[in-house]
């Protein structure tokens, strides 16, 4: 019941991430530069409940994303699921107890994602290679990655706590142990 | 987990702390005494609330006679105003819908040569990289791929994908589109390429190396291509970067349409 309950408030993250990405960073944003909040929501869900089910929300909000808005079925959700997955790979070789890993942890993964993402427009649609301009956009968009996730940190925390008690469990220690 | 609970806190009183000496020094005058203002702006509220109730007790006998006839000349004013918000609200919705109605007259008597159907902006790409559109017409509406968008202003893009009831819009600042075009005074034939490097802009390319291409240059669609009608008009030319190669060079083209600001637009049914 209660993973029940943590899915329906994940799906209806997704939706308030989707409005905010399509509405409110359209005018909030750096230099004209959104932020991209499906990282952090993809990551959050691979590093505290499990590499399968970040994989498994990358793809999903990925196909969604590109039934939605994409030119090429797929980029967004193979983008996506990388990072879920890349978020599995991070729960088991860094510490999620600290501000800073998770800083980095999203530095890393808004940079692989857009990168990724670049690369997979420009073979399958055709996009112009820009590298400088790519960069600077790039940059921008990892600031702002990180400073939303400085503030969201407490809440990330909190939930991400819960939510790997309810799907690892008695596992975590074994880890360790 | 506590200990970085308390330093959290701790962290932000102290935050609150600076903020209010910055914004106290920084507001304060030079001259006075810091202290003394700081006691000052703290008492003065309540000395001045203090006086103001006693004054009302104190001198003015009609002040409780008075709070009846307020109250119910304030209950008739709130009504009136509840009425004109109402009132405003109505007016404000025929205002939108005339200036909708007029953008979309102005559109078919602009481009009254081609047979068009209007449509609206329901949504944007969510990404720093693609400048895609989506609108709310769609198959049932007849719209194909590869059919023009255009606006008020000129050109938008083109349908790259159609369902039911929506269709996806490739517009020409896309750094995936790449649109023939003409300039206006020398009918000379170009390719405006989306780019990354300005958000409402185009990349001039292949520029003719005899041809004279000038600032405020107007640039329409060429009609070759097979996807863009001729005559649309595109933008203007901001900028033209010369380079070592007279063939490298390359225009910035100003898009007429405001992308940030679509939300009509007008697909061509007929070309």
């Amino acid at each position: 019941m209660k993973k029940l309950i943590i899915n329906i408030v994940l799906i209806i993250t997704t939706l308030i991430i989707y409005y905010l990405q399509s509405n409110f960073f359209s005018w909030f944003n750096i230099s004209g530069v959104m932020p991209n909040l499906y990282i952090i929501l993809i990551l959050f869900v691979g590093l505290f409940a499990s590499q399968t089910m970040g994989t498994a929300y990358g793809i999903g909000i990925g196909i969604t994303l590109d039934l939605l808005l994409g030119k090429q079925a797929g980029i967004y959700a193979v983008s996506l699921g990388l990072i879920g997955f890349l978020a599995g790979v991070f729960d088991k070789n860094f510490s999620k107890d600290s501000r800073m890993t998770i800083m980095v942890m999203s530095l890393g993964a808004t940079s692989i994602y857009e990168i990724l993402n670049w690369i997979l427009k420009y073979i399958f649609i055709g996009s112009q290679v820009e590298i400088v301009n790519f960069a600077i956009i790039l940059a921008i968009e990892m600031v702002f990655n990180v400073i939303l996730t400085i503030i969201l940190y407490p809440l990330i925390q909190k939930a991400g706590y819960y939510i790997e008690n309810e799907y690892k469990g008695n596992k975590i220690l074994t880890r360790y142990f | 987990m506590y200990k970085n609970k308390k330093g959290g806190i701790i962290g932000i009183v102290i935050t609150i702390i600076l903020l209010i000496l910055i914004v106290i020094f920084s507001n304060g005058e030079k001259n006075s005494n810091f202290f003394e203002n700081a006691a000052s702006n703290l008492v003065m509220p309540i000395q001045n609330g203090l006086t103001y109730l006693k004054n009302k007790l104190g001198g003015n006998n009609t002040f409780f006679t008075d709070i009846n006839n307020l109250k119910s000349e304030n209950e008739k004013l709130k009504q009136k105003n509840s009425e004109l918000e109402q009132s405003l609200r109505e007016l404000e919705n025929i205002k939108n819908q005339n200036e909708t109605l007029t953008e979309y007259l102005n559109l078919s008597e602009k481009y009254g040569e081609y047979k068009t159907i209007p449509g609206y902006v329901i949504n944007k790409e969510i990404s720093n990289y693609s400048k895609t559109i989506v609108i709310n017409i769609g198959k049932k509406d007849g719209i194909k791929e590869n059919m023009t968008v255009i606006a008020d202003k000129g050109l938008v893009g083109h349908v790259i994908s159609v369902t039911e009831t929506t269709a996806k819009v490739q517009t020409i600042i896309d750094t995936a589109s790449s649109v023939s075009c003409s300039m206006s005074t020398t009918k000379d034939s170009i390719v405006c390429k989306g780019t990354l490097d300005e958000k409402s802009a185009l990349k001039a390319m292949y520029i003719p190396t005899e041809s004279n291409i000038i600032q405020g240059d107007s640039i329409e669609t060429s009609g070759l291509g097979g996807i863009y009608p001729k005559g649309i008009h595109i933008g203007t030319v901001k900028k033209v970067t010369n380079t070592q190669n007279i063939t490298d060079r390359y225009a910035i083209v100003e898009a007429a349409v405001d992308f940030d600001k679509l939300d009509t637009v007008l697909v061509i049914k007929n070309q």
